[in-house]
Formats: C-alpha cells, structure tokens, sequence
C-alpha cells in the first residue's frame, strides 16, 4: 500500500492531533451538565438498576471513543489517498472508438448493438485506473470524439450520453488516424474499438494506417445476422415523357437463411406496387419498375418479412427517392416567323414558349438578358443573331454576323450530316445521316466546343459553352432543308433544351448517408436552412450553388433558401420569412443501401495493420483504484452508526 | 459555562437555593385574603367550633368527661354522689377543661423547600401566615417554629390577631438552610416545649432518613400533628434530558444520569408512590393530612384544611 497523496508522516502528525483532539473533546463530552435535584433518594429508586450495567456502559463508552478514533483514521488515510501497489503503474491513455454506424442499430442483442456497446463502455469506465485516461470518440462517417481525455468517470459519463446512432457507414481508416493522432507522444497509448466488426480494411487516400506501439483491443458486440435489405434505389424520369417514370432497386438477403419478404413501393404515401419475393442465403435480387406513372414525388420502398417477424437490422428496411420535378422549361423564340419552328416547341407540354421578333427582342429583353435577370432558361434565335450573346443557353439557328458564338464563314452549297458526334446528348436518338439541306454555312468551332455535326466542307452543328451559358449552333435555315419534316427536327430541338436544363443528366433521385452531399441550390445563396427527417432544421453553407452537407441520417430532406428576387441568404430555421424574402424550397431524398452496413454478421477479430486486436483487459469493473472513495464511504457508515447508535442510547 | 468553568468542580453547582424574597408574600391583599379566611372559619364552625377549644384534660369545665377512683385529697366537690348512692362507690367527676389551645407551626426551611424558584417556601410561608392568622383569630397561643435538621428560629407563643405583624416578620426573616433531618428536629421541637398542642407540621416531608420519623415524634409526644405536605408537580416531571450530572441540593450527593424518556416516566411514577406513601402513612396513623401543590392558591387550600377538620376543632 502506497500513499499518493499526503506522504505517511504528516497523515502519523495529522491523526496524532486530531486523535488527541477527539479524546479531549470526548472527555469534555464526559463531563455532564450538573443539574441540582431536592431529593435525591427518588432518584437513587430508579438508578440502583442501573448500578449493575455501570461496567458495561463504560465499556460502551470506550467503544464510542474507538468509533470515533476508526472514523478519523479512516478521514486521514484518505487524505493519503492510498493506492495499491500494483495499482501505482502508469496510467494508460485510451481512445475507445464506438462504432455508431447502420449496422449498430442492429437489434439481435437488447436493446440493440449500441446500446451494448454503451454498457460495455460504461463498464470500461467503472474499472478505469486510477490513473489511466480515456477519450471516447464517435466513429461513422466521420470521427467525433464526445470529450476530452480524462480520468474523470462522472465526464467520460457525460461524454458517453451523447453517443447517437447514424445511419451511415463507419470511416474507420479516418477513426483509426484520428485515434493514432490523439495517442501519439503519450505513454501506454491504446485503441479500443467497440464495433461489431466488419470495418473494412484500415487503408485510406493517404496509404494503411499504422498502430505504432499503439495496443489495439477489439470489444465485439452482437451476434445475429439475419437481415434483409434494400441495397438499391433510384428512380427517374423518361426524357420524353416526363409523367412516366421507372424504378430501379436491388434487395439483398445477408443472412445465412433463406427468407420470404414482401416489398411494398409508395408514391406519396399511397401503395404503387406490392410483390412477395423470397431470397436465399446472401441472394442479391435487382427488380426494374417500369413504365410507372402518377403525380406522386415521393417515393418510398418498405421491406418486411412475410412471416410477420422483423430482421435485425430495420434501418435497411426503408428507401426514399424522390422523383424529379416537372418543371416547365421557359423558352424565349426570337424569329420573323417560322411556323416549323413553333410547330415543335408545341410537342412538348413543359415547354413555356414565348416568342419575339427581332426589333421587340432588342427593345424589351435583351436588356434583361444582359443581366441574366429575364429568367428564361432557353433563347432560340432563328434567323436572328444578337449583337451580345444572353446570358441564357441559347440556340441559333442560322447564325449570322459578329454576335454568334461561332464565326461564320462562307456559304456551302448542299452540305449534309456527313459526321455526327452520336453520343452528344442534342442528337440523342435522332437520324440526320439524310437530311437533305439546300445550302448552309460553315462554322467555325473555338477551343473548348463540341463539333457535333459536320459535312465533309466543314461544321454545321456546334454545341459550346460561352460564359458559364451553353449554346447550340445550326450553320443552316431549317427552312432550306427538309429537317422540319423529319422526326429528328423536334427531338434536336427537345434534346437541346434537355441538354441545357441538365433534365434527367445529372439528377440524383436519393443521396446516400455518410457522404458530402452538394445539393443544388439558388446561385446567389451563401447558406441555406436544410431540414432533416426528424424535422430538425439546420443552416448549412451553400460552395459554388450547392448546399453542402455530410448526411447520415435516410429519409426526405427540405432545404430552403431565400428567394435571390426577395433577400439573399437562407432564413432562420424557427424564424418566419421577412416581408418579401420569399424562400425556395428542394426536397431530396437519402438512403443507406449500402451492403456492407447490411451484413450484420459481426467479425470475430480486427486486424489492422496486419496486427489482430487483443481482447479487452486491465479494466476490473467494480474496483476503483482510488480507495480514498470506500474510505470516505465507510466513514460516512460508520457516522452514521455512531449516529444510529447514540440516539438509541446504545453508545451512551 | 465556559471550558476552565466545565473543568472546575466547585463551579460546576448553580446556585439552586434561592434566599426567599418574602417581601411581597405578605401584602395588602394576602392581609385581605387572611380577614376573609378568619372570618369564614367562624361563620362555618359557629356553634360547635367556638374560640375556645377543649382538651382532654380533665378539670373545671362544664361538660362532663369522665369518672375516676377517689384519691385521697380530691376536691370532694366532684364525687358523684347520684353513682354512689346506686354503686357505693367514691367516683370523681371529672371535667373537660375549657382552655386555650397552643398551635405550633413547624416550618421547614430546609434546602429542599427553596428548591428551583422556591416556590414551596414561599407557599409554605402563606400557608403558615394563615393559619397562624386563623389561630390568633380565634385567641389561641400560636408558636412558630422553623426547622431543618434542628430546630432554626422559633417565635414564642403570643395571642391575639394584633400579634400577626409579628407572625409576618418572623416568616420574612426566615432563610432557607441545611438538610432535612425530621426526627432530630421535632425532637428538639418537643423537647422545648411541654405544653402540648396541635403541632402543624408543614414540610415537603423530603427527609433522607425516612418522613415517618419525624411526624412519629410528634404522636408520641401527645401532640396533635397535622401535616400540611407541600409539593411541586414540576419536581416530579423534572425538565431534563441527555447525560447529566445530578446532585442534591441538600445532601450534596451525586449521581450521573443519562436522562431518557423511560427514565423521566419511572422516576414520575417513584415520585407519585412516594407522594402516595405519605399520604397512606397519615390515613393509617390517623395524623391529618393535606397535600399542598404550590399551584393551589394558599386560601383554597385554608378552606380545603377547614373542611378536613383537625385544624379547628
């Protein structure tokens, strides 16, 4: 027994002082209150009894006095703050990483992985060392640690009631070099990782991770693994025609059993497709949903076992998407007049055409395009070329003179598709190998623009970008051609407008959990208000038009921005728009389907750095090293015997 | 109390025995109070009670008593001549002898009357004023006589109510002192006076040697004793409690007790037999007895002895 606070002499002075104090004042304590009486015969009647215990009450008072000696040696030992021997080693530092991802949610142990997981911490925390110290960090998709490192257990507590589950896959590589991070420098370094294992391999962008000297021990949580889930989900709309849509998705039984499963698609809330599947042992089952139609944005696929049962995983259970709006493409038609033109811009419903001559389009919107505040997301020019390209995507047909975005230069007489860029997006599913052109002019395509259709004496057909603004370029009138009666003359047309409102080419019907996500949102917002699925609203930073956010949790999003037109920036979650700060609302959807997470079976071991992780020890729950705190209680037991004893006239 | 004056013994006693302040025992309205008291005992022992008391002695009274042998030398006055004529034989006549009767009053001024407060003294002292006043009211030889272990101060027999200003600074003068001791008091009580009479013993009977000792003096001597015992509730339900050191006030004993509830209820219950013993004592010696709680006013308790009788006879 060492003494790590005050050294043994100055406790030996200490009690030597207070023990003469404690008898002095014991004797003091002896000495009654002298109360006269006027006879005292009476009293002699009563007392003679008493006579004969008159050995044993001083022996009970002798007992007091050593009561009272115990409970000051026990009070200046403690000051001592004694410690084992043994006890007196090196305290270890120690990063407990707990693993807080999909899968701990996992309900194969009461109450699930991570609730376990928190025990075995909290458990871990009860059998802390005196002077070991720990930090508890939060491992998802990205690492948090809940504290700082301390000894402190009532702290490492409060650290560990902020453990919160995701629904997002674990970064451990990250976890790990955050952990070897902490530990380096400091003496008896060493990692627990409480996980039910299947982690990956320790290897990130910056090579494997290395444990050094580092231990590395490995608490394994759960034990089941029989889970079915959504692994895939992604739905969108047909190019041209944006009322239908299909769904695609992919179930997996992770499981070593076979299982029968129903699957259930929602539009809205309301059933769309319902189908009873059964998967065998690690079956992974993609299904198409094709042609599927309805004013439903909201879709959702629930998966539940047929048998009325659940899995050990629900979190997998759900998928959302969410389909791409409808919106209608604002279409501004400078022309003299060219009813082909009109006549294929009324084949597609969700085009708003408004159409100009030349002489009203300088005078009324050209200064508004000039600033890009007209709000149309398409200019087509037929005939008719600007002095100053718009600040909108454009499309010339017949480019003439210094304001095209292609130089213009002689006459070709009868030229024709004879090379077409096919995977161009402007001539998806279009046949103009045959076009038949009358006469048309060459173009001359700058660095950076696409030469999509050409004939043998030069470029016809030329897609770029021009100040952030795409634009396509036909070296011919139309009219002088039979394109306006073929099918491809709408379908170039539809496929351009396509191709610059980025409709079905970039769309992502759901995020995935546990990654940056970067929503696109209002150009001019520095932040914006993203409102989770529990309905928690958050402001989060708006880089390059897109909302930026690490999600972990699946299900519908809402962000909001303020309306460019009406204020900048995003409002305040709880508070109300200001007047005339109108606010524009995108939801989007995010899912786990992420296999890995799905396949609950937990791993018996951990190798990182080609070392196996030990199991957990040196930590003897239920045994403080810091005796001072049993001495303290059993001084506060023994005061309150005395207590007990002297108000029951025991001691006395 | 200070720690030198805890660890001093000869501190450690308060002063518990109290000089009686008997300045305002004896104002106007106790002198109101003693009139009225006067004047009661006549009205309601009228007739049969007169001033006069009668003693057993026989002599030349009026009231035939008794008859006796002849002596030689007898006052031929008294034969009965009718119970010679029927019995031939000389019998005497004897009389009750109308005369004065002395009263003693013995008071005790012992420690343990001025206990507390003294509040018993000074209840003794009224009670003694009146019934000394009552006494010399109606012309008898009234003596008081204070005692503890001996006889203290003694006030000779005087008469008549103007005596009682006599009677008051006596009682005034009277200083509470030393340890009961009965027996050797009413001995020498006795001893200094022959004249036997009714002997008023007024007391908180609180004797170390025994209470019967004392009042057996008096009946063996021919005296009449009345026992006026007086008490203080409060002494029979003390007000203490945890460790304390008791001693007597009188005898200077000591005993340490750690005071319990239990023991506050045994020692009430020793204190009530021990009132109940005295009380049992004079029933069976036929000694006039009557309790006094000092929390009875002294005038109810005068009428209280007037009904008992004994005191007026």
């Amino acid at each position: 027994m060492l003494f790590a606070g005050l050294p043994f002499a100055q406790l030996a002075a200490i009690f030597a002082v207070a023990g003469a104090a404690v008898v002095a004042f014991y004797i003091l304590k002896l000495r009654r209150r002298t109360i006269a009486i006027p006879f005292s015969p009476l009293w002699q009647r009563i007392l003679k009894d008493k006579d004969a215990t008159s050995l044993f009450s001083k022996l009970k008072r002798l007992l007091s006095l050593l009561l009272q000696l115990a409970l000051l040696a026990l009070l200046v030992i403690a000051l001592g703050d004694p410690r084992a021997a043994a006890t007196l080693m090196k305290g270890r530092n120690l990063v407990v990483l707990i693993d807080a991802s999909a899968s701990m949610q996992a309900t194969d142990v009461a109450p699930n992985r991570l609730g376990v997981a928190k025990e075995e911490v909290k458990a871990m925390i009860r059998g802390l060392g005196g002077a070991d110290r720990m930090l508890i960090a939060q491992m998802d998709a990205m690492i948090t640690p809940l504290g700082p490192m301390s000894g402190d257990t009532s702290e490492l507590d409060r650290s560990l009631d902020q453990l919160a589950p995701t629904e997002a896959r674990a970064d451990f590589p990250r976890a790990l070099r955050f952990a070897t991070d902490t530990l380096r420098g400091v003496e008896n370094p060493e990692i627990v990782v409480v996980s039910d294992g299947d982690l990956g391999e320790a290897t990130d962008a910056a090579g494997p991770v290395h444990l050094g000297d580092t231990k590395l021990s490995f608490v394994k949580v759960g034990k089941g693994r029989r889970n079915v889930g959504i692994t895939q989900f992604a739905v969108r709309r047909y190019p041209l025609d944006k009322s239908r849509y299909e769904v695609m998705l992919e179930i997996t039984n992770t499981g070593d059993q076979p299982e029968d499963v129903e699957l259930k698609l929602l539009g809205d809330g309301m059933p769309v497709d319902l189908t009873k599947y059964r998967l065998k042992p690690g079956e992974r089952l993609p299904r198409f949903y094709p042609n599927l139609s309805g004013a439903s944005s909201k879709l959702e696929a629930e998966l539940a076992l047929l048998d009325g049962s659940h899995d050990d995983l629900p979190a997998d259970d759900h998928a959302y998407a969410l389909l791409p709006e409808r919106r209608r493409a604002k279409v501004l038609v400078v022309t003299s007049g060219n009813t082909y033109l009109e006549a294929a811009l009324l084949l597609d419903e969700y085009l708003e055409v408004t159409q100009v001559s030349p002489v009203a389009y300088v005078q009324k919107y050209a200064p508004k395009l000039a600033t890009g505040a007209a709000g149309f997301d398409t200019v087509i020019f037929d005939g008719a070329t600007p002095a100053e390209m718009p600040r909108a995507n454009t499309i010339y047909l017949d480019p003439r003179g210094p304001g095209s975005p292609v130089k213009v230069e002689a006459e070709i007489a009868q030229p024709g598709f004879d090379h077409i860029e096919r995977r161009h997006p402007i001539v998806r599913f279009t046949a103009l190998d045959d076009v038949n052109i009358a006469r048309g002019h060459k173009l001359v395509p700058e660095v950076g623009d696409k030469v999509v259709g050409a004939s043998q004496d030069g470029p016809i057909l030329i897609a770029g970008t021009r100040a952030g603004h795409k634009f396509v370029a036909l070296g011919f009138d139309v009219r002088d051609s039979d394109l306006p009666l073929r099918v491809a003359w709408p379908l170039f047309l539809l496929d351009s407008i396509n191709w610059f409102t980025d409709d079905d080419a970039t769309y992502l019907s759901s995020f995935r959990t546990g990654e940056v996500w970067r929503v696109p949102v209002e150009a001019s917002a520095t932040q914006a208000t993203l409102k989770s699925p529990g309905g928690l609203s958050s402001i989060v930073p708006v880089h390059e038009g897109r909302a930026v956010y690490l999600g972990e949790r699946s299900g519908f999003y809402e962000l909001s921005v303020a309306d460019a037109q009406g204020g900048s920036g995003a409002t305040a979650p709880d508070a109300p728009n200001p007047a005339g700060a109108a606010s524009l609302t995108t939801g989007f959807a995010a899912n786990l389907l992420d296999v890995t997470e799905s396949t609950i079976a937990p791993a018996d071991q951990l190798v990182v750095d080609g070392k196996t992780a030990g199991p957990l020890e040196g930590f003897h729950v239920g045994v403080r090293r810091e005796l001072w705190i049993y001495l303290l209680v059993a001084a506060a037991i023994l005061t309150a015997i005395e207590w007990a004893t002297y108000h029951r006239r025991i001691t006395v | 109390m200070g720690l030198l004056d805890r660890l001093n013994p000869l501190s450690r006693r308060p002063a518990e025995i109290k000089a009686s302040a008997g300045d305002d025992l004896f104002d106007d309205e106790f002198q109101r109070k003693l009139d009225y008291l006067a004047i009661v005992s006549r009205k309601v022992f009228a007739g049969r009670m007169r001033a006069e008391r009668r003693t057993k002695k026989s002599g030349s009274g009026i009231e035939f008593a008794d008859h006796r042998d002849y002596q030689p030398g007898d006052d031929f006055r008294y034969l009965d001549w009718n119970v010679y004529q029927r019995f031939e034989r000389l019998l005497l006549r004897l009389y009750e002898e109308e005369e004065d009767l002395s009263i003693y009053l013995v008071i005790d001024a012992s420690g343990s009357m001025a206990f507390g407060d003294g509040a018993k003294l000074k209840y003794a002292k009224k009670v003694c004023a009146a019934l000394a006043y009552v006494g010399l009211a109606n012309l008898d030889r009234v003596s008081i006589v204070s005692t503890s272990d001996r006889v203290m101060e003694r006030m000779p027999q005087t008469r008549g109510k103007a005596r009682i200003f006599k009677v008051f600074r006596f009682l005034r003068e009277l200083e509470p002192a030393g340890v009961t001791d009965l027996e050797g008091a009413l001995k020498g009580f006795v001893a200094q006076n022959k004249r036997r009479g009714l002997a008023v013993l007024i007391s908180d009977l609180y004797d170390p040697a025994g209470f019967e000792r004392g009042i057996n003096v008096l009946r063996y001597n021919k005296f009449d004793p009345f026992v006026v015992h007086v008490t203080d509730a409060n002494e029979g339900r003390p007000n203490l409690q945890g460790d304390v050191l008791l001693y007597d006030c009188e005898t200077g004993d000591e005993r340490e007790v750690t005071v319990t509830a239990k023991i506050l209820d045994r020692f009430a219950q020793v204190h009530k037999e021990y009132l109940q013993e005295i009380e049992r004592f004079c029933a069976t010696r036929q000694v006039a007895y009557i309790g006094a709680d000092v929390t009875v006013p002294f005038d109810e308790l005068i009428l209280r002895v007037f009904r008992r009788g004994g005191f007026l006879r």
